[in-house]
């Protein structure tokens, strides 16, 4: 039994020996080529506390892809090595069925995330590392309190949670969540996130905020849904009322924000909002499609912003709305990628952030949430402002002085496997939704 | 040709053009310019085999099961009607088009406005009709934005978050209907019962009115009409606010045809305050292309009086109304914002005896302007005359209120014409060169040809609206 989990793991292993050498790059592309083969055909952990599903199949299929092009972007061979490590434990986190193997890879993806921030070089870097250690340490203190309580409740460690709790139990469960929602940075637990995110590497941003989190947001949703749908009206309540919130709050902050790297952070968090709403619409049977269909939207998207931040500021050492302006006349290629992914962001049809949203947004009015899904579409609206604000500073602004230009190459390949990503999540909606109820 | 090929075919040229287009502008004009013609053929084709009634089906595609999501594209003389006016005005935009600045990039845009447009007039699944209407924004955003004149930011900022927040009512009303019905389709949704019709009502009402726009929705449109360079403006208030009144016809009059005759007061009541209000906002204004903006709402008002009426002789004078105002206000952009670019002055006061200098331009302005306020012969004296006559017909007497509104209509265009182009030549036209490039010149004097012949011959744009709305008149009603 070879399957993906094994393959990425041995990868990620030998790439360890294989740093200052020419060969890393290489075999980090041939195992993630032979992971995405692997889960194409079918293949899972096959461990007790593992189960696989077609929507997780989807789903890992299109986090390896993402992770194809971070690895084509990369050429730090820390980073490589650790986008290896994050691949193997989401996979795992992914098909966890038990409240133990989820435990135990929720810490694995969460402590890869540590070591791969700290590979720090400036002061500011170590602020945003070392915000996101302490957020992550307190995260995983709640989780197994919660974790805790809820085993003293009568729950059980080698089984998927139990629909049926006592009120202990219950209570030990909506622990377990604050503390997971601590990754998913949901307001109030949000604070650290806009610093650490537009504090690290930008590329380290990009696997933080576009693959660690989606990953944590689609196990959580499969790992806590049945015993959510249970307890409608105590979770109902609760998650919208933390989804309108943090939105809101998400999206109105973005727009006072002069960094870019800021503005992403805010609008991430934001989108946790988004994410949010389709744990509120588990009376809707479209929930469940809506989280999957936002979860695909937002790793192509919020990979791909990211790591175009990442190729600004090393070629051109922007990192300013300010710097930003005139970009599409020094290089039309790079504002043109960047355009799409903040349109998909913002919603705009065809692209695979609008569609997102769209099923998200349906099965919260199937559930008969509309006045938060009109608070949504109102936060929607607000949120083009400052993307069609950055738009705006990369085509309708003049540049300012000479731009200081570094030649190496442009990582296309891995842009355009992103705007791919994009393009056919906007267009062909039947390909998350043959497999959305399936989770 | 697959009816596909004109909705994503122009979104696949409009990036060959953008990737390939540099530094070969003649090729780039004339493949635009084919294509739109091509378009109008197009157009005419579907005319020409429309049944007489009910829908021509071009087929279904990209079927999502368990969730009414198909791009179902079907048409009636309705949209038919609308897709020829888009493709002539896009023909006639890109004409007058021929010597903008960054020439691939903007036709670019140009081009991949054709493929969304196209879309909206020929879906009839809501959330596919949703993506095009959302999608027109993105083109019009950036040539608002690159291309427009000094406020030119703000404007097109303003346009895009204004008609995207009004967007959300619409996405959030499509997700009601298709919750309370189970499905997208506009035609079935008709037959179903609604159970919370008001609500879905007020969503789309106030969601269109904004791109109409009505009263008190209009703020977005002076700005980005004005700021706008002019062939665009002639794109905004030709094919976008045509876009809204569509919608509205389409989607609340005969969707909703119940709720509609229940709130038609409110229709009539916001449509004469748009007739006046923008009126006397015109009469005000003494910048040039505020006052062709503001005229513009003031008959925008006069559609939606129209559509109103909620009858078949008021949907059809509508429709003509709708296609007479593209024609009237489209020249009057054009020689605005010409003026503006040889003068260098929006206002008025700074104009004066155009006629002494440019005749044959001020002649082309003096036609338009009486277009505009109704002159017997022309295209906007048939569209007023039939809408009077429609609502006179459905609320009584009293409506010839809007006799009342050409009046004012009368006062700013006959007192515009005595600033700009008549009286005494001032220093400032004195000086400006005011000879115009053959090609744009051509695409006026296809207005003013078309608003003429239109005026002339009304029954030949009356037998194709009349059967947009013959099912009404069989039924007697909505």
């Amino acid at each position: 039994m070879f399957g993906t989990f094994s393959l990425l793991f041995v990868a990620a292993l030998v790439s360890l020996a294989l740093h200052r050498t020419k060969w890393l790059k290489p075999v980090a592309l041939v195992a993630i080529f032979g992971s995405i083969f692997l889960t194409y055909s079918g293949s899972h952990i096959g461990l007790a506390g593992f189960e696989n599903s077609e929507a997780i199949r989807l789903f890992t299929l299109i986090l390896e892809i993402v992770l194809l092009a971070v690895i084509l972007h990369e050429e730090e061979d820390q980073t490589l090595t650790q986008t290896l490590f994050i691949a193997t434990a989401s996979v795992a986190l992914l098909q966890s069925h038990t409240l133990l193997t989820f435990i135990v890879s929720f810490e694995a993806v969460s402590i890869i995330s540590f070591v791969l921030v700290s590979h720090i070089r400036t002061a500011a870097q170590a602020e945003g590392a070392v915000k996101m250690f302490i957020a992550g340490s307190i995260a995983t203190g709640i989780l197994l309190l919660g974790a805790v309580l809820y085993l003293i409740g009568g729950g059980r460690l080698g089984a998927p949670i139990a629909v049926e709790t006592t009120a202990l139990s219950t209570t030990g469960l909506f622990v377990m969540l604050l503390g997971l929602f601590y990754k998913l940075t949901i307001v109030p637990m949000h604070g650290w996130a806009a610093d650490s995110y537009a504090l690290v590497r930008h590329s380290h941003a990009a696997i933080l905020t576009g693959v660690a989190k989606t990953v944590v947001a689609v196990a959580m949703f499969r790992f806590f849904a049945p015993f959510l749908a249970e307890h409608l009206s105590l979770s109902v309540p609760v998650m919208v009322t933390l989804a309108v919130v943090t939105m809101t709050l998400g999206n109105y902050l973005a727009l006072f924000q002069k960094r870019i790297a800021r503005i992403l952070a805010y609008s991430s968090i934001a989108h946790a909002g988004y994410i949010l709403l389709a744990f509120a619409a588990l009376k809707s049977g479209y929930a469940s499609t809506g989280l999957l269909y936002m979860a695909i939207a937002y790793i192509f998207m919020q990979t791909a912003v990211f790591l175009l931040l990442d190729i600004l500021r090393k070629r051109y050492g922007i990192e300013t709305l300010e710097a930003l302006k005139g970009l599409a006349k020094k290089n039309g290629l790079l504002a043109f990628f960047f355009t799409v992914q903040l349109f998909s962001l913002a919603g705009i049809p065809l692209l695979a952030g609008f569609m997102g949203k769209a099923v998200v947004f349906y099965a919260a009015v199937d559930a008969g949430l509309w006045a938060a899904v009109l608070i949504a579409l109102l936060n929607s609206a607000l949120s083009v402002g400052y993307y069609a604000w950055i738009v705006k500073h990369l085509y309708f602004d003049e540049a300012q002085g000479p731009a200081s230009q570094s030649n190496d190459k442009l990582p296309i390949v891995s842009q355009l496997i992103l705007l791919a990503g994009t393009l056919t999540f906007g267009i062909f909606a039947s390909l998350v939704f043959s497999v959305g109820n399936a989770f | 040709m697959s009816p596909l090929f004109f909705i994503f075919g122009p979104m696949v040229l409009a990036a060959l053009v953008a990737l390939y287009g540099k530094k070969r502008d003649t090729i780039v004009k004339f493949v635009s310019l084919a294509l739109f013609v091509w378009m109008l053929i197009y157009a005419l084709e579907l005319l020409a085999i429309l049944p007489d009634s009910g829908y021509l089906d071009l087929g279904s595609y990209l079927a999502v099961k368990d969730f009414g999501f198909e791009l179902t594209l079907q048409v009636d003389h309705l949209s038919v009607v609308m897709l020829i006016l888009t493709s002539v005005l896009l023909i006639l935009v890109a004409l007058s088009s021929w010597t903008m600045k960054r020439t691939s990039t903007y036709f670019a845009l140009l081009i991949l406005f054709a493929g969304p447009i196209t879309g909206v007039f020929m879906s009839t699944d809501l959330l596919w009709f949703f993506i095009f209407w959302e999608l027109t924004l993105v083109p019009m955003y950036f040539l608002v934005g690159i291309w427009g004149a000094e406020g030119r930011i703000y404007a097109a900022v303003k346009f895009f978050l204004y008609t995207h927040v009004a967007s959300m009512l619409i996405l959030l009303a499509f997700f009601l209907v298709y919750k309370e019905t189970g499905t997208m389709n506009m035609t079935l949704v008709r037959e179903s019962m609604l159970a919370s019709p008001v609500l879905i009502w007020w969503l789309l009402f106030i969601g269109f009115s904004v791109k109409m726009p009505i009263f008190p929705f209009h703020t977005w449109l002076p700005d980005a009409h004005v700021q706008a360079p002019a062939p665009i403006s002639v794109l905004l208030a030709g094919v976008l606010l045509k876009m809204g009144a569509y919608a509205m016809i389409r989607m609340v009059v005969l969707m909703l045809p119940g709720q509609s005759a229940h709130f038609a007061w409110v229709i009539l009541a916001l449509g004469l305050i748009t007739l006046f209000y923008a009126g006397f906002m015109a009469l005000y204004e003494t910048h040039l292309k505020k006052m062709v903006a503001y005229s513009s709402i003031s008959h925008m008002g006069l559609v939606t009086v129209a559509i109103a009426t909620l009858s078949y002789s008021g949907l059809s004078a509508a429709l003509f109304e709708m296609i007479g105002h593209a024609l009237i206000i489209s020249p009057l952009f054009l020689i605005a914002g010409f003026l503006h670019h040889r003068t260098g002055s929006w206002q008025m006061g700074d104009m004066g005896g155009l006629m002494q200098k440019a005749p044959y331009l001020s002649a082309i302005f003096v036609l338009a302007g009486l277009a505009a306020l109704g002159l017997p012969g022309t295209i906007g004296f048939v569209g007023e005359l039939t809408i009077l006559i429609a609502a006179i017909k459905s609320y009584g007497f009293w409506l010839i209120l809007i006799a009342l509104g050409s009046m004012i209509g009368a006062g700013y265009i006959i007192w515009t014409f005595r600033r700009v182009i008549y009286g005494e030549i001032s220093q400032t036209v004195r000086k400006s060169d005011f000879r115009m490039d053959h090609v744009e010149f051509a695409a006026l004097v296809i207005f003013a040809v078309l608003i003429v012949f239109f005026g002339l011959f009304p029954s030949t744009l009356f037998d194709v609206i009349n059967a947009a709305f013959a099912p009404i008149a069989a039924q007697g009603g909505l």
